[in-house]
């Protein structure tokens, strides 16, 4: 046990001592939250300059409302909120109306075409002359947009509002209604998403407090994604380790000081603390993140302690088979090819996490929960989802995956012992089962 | 009191055998020098040994500082493999204190100075691995080796890619611990060191034990069959000369082996015809000469005497 600790810590302060350990521990959060954050900051690097949109308007209704909510919305909406110096943070549209030549439309659709390739206009906008009242010339209704930047969609985008409200307003006084009664009658109503009514310890009717579909789905997600993310974290170190101490020929002595199964043991305690470290690193960034968005009620405390568990079991399962496989090759190449069905197992829950979340009481999410490679993952969404689940499902689930830890140990010890003193080429896959049978 | 004892143990590795029906007995406090050409069973010996490998199951044992029990012995067992061993990205200082902790050993502090100072490594203490030379890793490998304060060192090849100085250090080291009570295992391929250092010799080839003991033992079971001369003179050819059955020309020297019925006198009488002989003895062969009448035998030899 002494020997194994004295293992464990190198292998602990080796991996977390490393740059790159802690550039990925950085990196990490910063990969996936960062697009995030550069979109936010890239948001504003748009390009300010006017862009002048020439309308023909055959209807003859419209371009004075367009005109109206565009000059609103450049003396208002492009500026940057809440800034002093109204920073300007989006072009200005310029609408210009254009007559049609009555006897040959295409003729202007052309010569408005050339002024947008000369640059002169940025788009411009066709109006059918009946698109107020469509019913009588459904070909006469249609509004175009015509531009030279297909992606650019901005534009089109902000006329369908003006556009929209004043061509229902003018149908609206055609049908001599009230543009305020319709609004009422109209009016949609939402559906509010409540737990389940409670008694509190006075005795009374607790009100149901209003669920978060976005919380309630994304925290689980993010349990999942932070384990499947530690374990990758860990993996690589540790086929790396086992990688130099059979290169570097370090198994001998140290085989000459430990059995070999403590010191595999060793090896995966201390991937184990590693794990749990970025795991307290992780979760308590999230929640100083949580608390300080004020959503510090999300942060899924209840399941902290289970997500440590089933953390550790993982990283003991899986690291198992990563140290197996570092024993059983010879260079990184060939361990990459033996870690693919490794990784499958780790990926697995991916492919079934949504319908654990969606419905995490169902026989099948009870079932593929208790598959014990999928497990830890499966299990943890299953009780981050509100109610969450009875006891003994995570009970039953961690004694299965312990079985299987011990056994995934066990086996792992066995390729570990021949194969971490094996040189020249790597194992097959039927000489590692070999060993595993014969010892 | 012997501290490993071996008794008709084999080794193989799928159909072939690395140590066949080996016995062998060292006695506390010696140093007992394994020699053998490449691939013969030296490293498969001092692993089992070490118990890095289980011999073959079967009647034999190994039993190292009186333990029968697989890993009782470890922490009194210090062990340098044949080449590196060391982690790259470790300071020196750190994987010193590593191996004594994996050994038990508590008071490495004082140990890991004074073994560095020794070996002329003070200023290497707090460097990486990867930033020493290789016989500069080497000696550090040895510390690490003997930092716990075996009882039982093995060496495999401790002085291969060690310049003289080094050498020298090293030699010196492994003579003071055996003068402190440890015993000293260790192969070599230079057969010099091995008959200056050693108590006593042990030579594997093939996997069987083909000498065991003394030098003087060992040189006594070949006889004085040897002849060291010098002639001055051309046109000298030894090998005409009746009774001599194979010359070493070392240039300045040349050294005869005999057939046992011939008689020096007359080698002696026929090397006078040849030259003036400044330098005329009668010796027995060298280790040198055993190892390869031994490990390259010529059809006139019978293999190891044995």
């Amino acid at each position: 046990m002494r020997k194994m600790i004295v293992v464990a810590v190198r292998e602990y302060q080796a991996a977390v001592r490393t740059k790159a350990f802690i550039v990925s521990l950085v990196l990490m959060p910063v990969m996936m939250g960062g697009s995030v954050l550069v979109q936010d900051l890239m948001r504003d690097k748009v390009d300010t300059k006017d862009k002048r949109v020439a309308v023909v308007d055959q209807s003859g209704k419209l371009f004075d409302a367009i005109a109206e909510a565009a000059k609103a919305r450049n003396e208002t909406t492009i500026f940057a909120e809440s800034d002093e110096a109204q920073k300007q943070i989006q072009p200005r549209y310029l609408f210009e109306k254009v007559e049609s030549s009555t006897d040959d439309p295409s003729q202007t659709t052309l010569e408005l075409s050339d002024r947008v390739r000369a640059l002169d206009l940025f788009a411009f906008v066709t109006i059918g002359p009946d698109v107020v009242d469509p019913a009588a010339e459904p070909a006469h209704a249609a509004v175009q947009y015509f531009s030279n930047s297909p992606t650019y969609d901005d534009i089109e985008e902000w006329l369908r509002g003006p556009l929209n409200g004043h061509i229902q307003k003018l149908r609206l006084k055609a049908a001599k209604l009230d543009p305020r009664v319709v609004e009422e009658a109209t009016r949609q109503v939402s559906i509010a998403n409540l737990g389940l009514v409670t008694v509190d310890a006075a005795g009374k009717i607790a009100s149901a407090e209003a669920t978060n579909k976005v919380a309630n789905f994304f925290v689980p997600m993010g349990l999942m994604m932070l384990m499947f993310m530690i374990i990758m974290i860990g993996a690589s170190p540790l086929i790396q380790s086992v990688l130099e101490e059979k290169m570097q020929r370090i198994a001998e002595v140290l085989l000459g000081s430990i059995p070999p199964f403590q010191l595999m043991m060793g090896k995966l305690m201390g991937m184990v603390g590693v794990s749990l470290t970025i795991a307290t690193v992780y979760m308590v960034g999230a929640y100083l993140a949580l608390r300080q968005a004020d959503y510090g009620r999300f942060f899924p405390a209840h399941v902290v302690w289970w997500f440590a568990v089933f953390l550790a079991l993982a990283v003991l399962m899986y690291g198992a088979l990563f140290i197996a496989v570092g024993a059983a090759v010879s260079d990184l190449k060939e361990a990459q090819s033996l870690t693919t069905p490794v990784m499958l197992l780790v990926v697995a829950p991916m492919f079934v996490w949504m319908n654990v979340v969606r419905e995490p009481t169902s026989n099948f999410s009870l079932i593929v929960s208790l598959f014990p490679p999928a497990t830890p993952m499966l299990m943890l969404i299953r009780q981050a989802v509100p109610p969450g689940i009875p006891t003994w499902q995570p009970a039953l689930g961690i004694l299965l995956v312990l079985l299987t830890t011990i056994a995934c140990v066990f086996a792992a010890g066995r390729i570990f012992r021949v194969g971490i003193l094996m040189q020249g080429k790597g194992a097959k896959v039927g000489e590692m089962m070999r060993w595993v049978f014969r010892g | 009191m012997n501290v490993v004892e071996i008794e008709n143990v084999s080794k193989t590795f799928g159909q072939f055998t690395a140590v066949n029906a080996l016995s062998l007995v060292v006695p506390r406090g010696s140093i007992y020098g394994f020699i053998g050409p490449n691939g013969s069973g030296k490293t498969t010996t001092l692993r089992m040994i070490m118990r890095i490998y289980h011999p073959d199951p079967g009647p034999g044992w190994i039993r190292v500082l009186g333990e029968d029990n697989q890993t009782a012995a470890d922490d009194r067992v210090g062990y340098l493999p044949e080449e590196r061993g060391l982690y790259k990205k470790m300071k020196v200082r750190d994987i010193l204190r590593f191996y004594a902790e994996l050994k038990g050993c508590r008071e490495f502090k004082v140990r890991v100075s004074t073994w560095l100072e020794r070996m002329g490594l003070s200023e290497w203490a707090d460097k990486k691995v990867e930033a020493l030379s290789k016989g500069m890793a080497q000696k550090v490998q040895f510390i690490s080796a003997v930092i716990a304060g075996p009882e039982l060192v093995i060496l495999d090849e401790p002085f291969t890619g060690l310049d003289p100085v080094n050498a020298d250090v090293l030699r010196d080291a492994v003579l003071d611990l055996r003068k402190n009570g440890s015993t000293v295992i260790f192969s070599t391929h230079d057969m010099s060191v091995a008959e200056r250092m050693c108590d006593r010799i042990f030579m594997i080839y093939k996997g069987n034990k083909v000498l065991d003991g003394t030098l003087e033992s060992i040189q006594a079971r070949y006889g004085k069959d040897t002849l060291r001369v010098k002639v001055e003179g051309n046109g000298f050819d030894p090998r005409a000369i009746a009774g001599v059955e194979k010359v070493t020309d070392f240039g300045k020297l040349q050294e005869l082996r005999i057939s046992p019925e011939t008689d020096t006198q007359d080698v002696l009488a026929e090397l006078m015809r040849c030259g003036r002989v400044t330098h005329f003895e009668l010796t027995t062969p060298s280790l040198h000469d055993i190892f390869v009448r031994i490990a390259r035998p010529e059809p006139r030899d019978v293999v190891g005497h044995t």
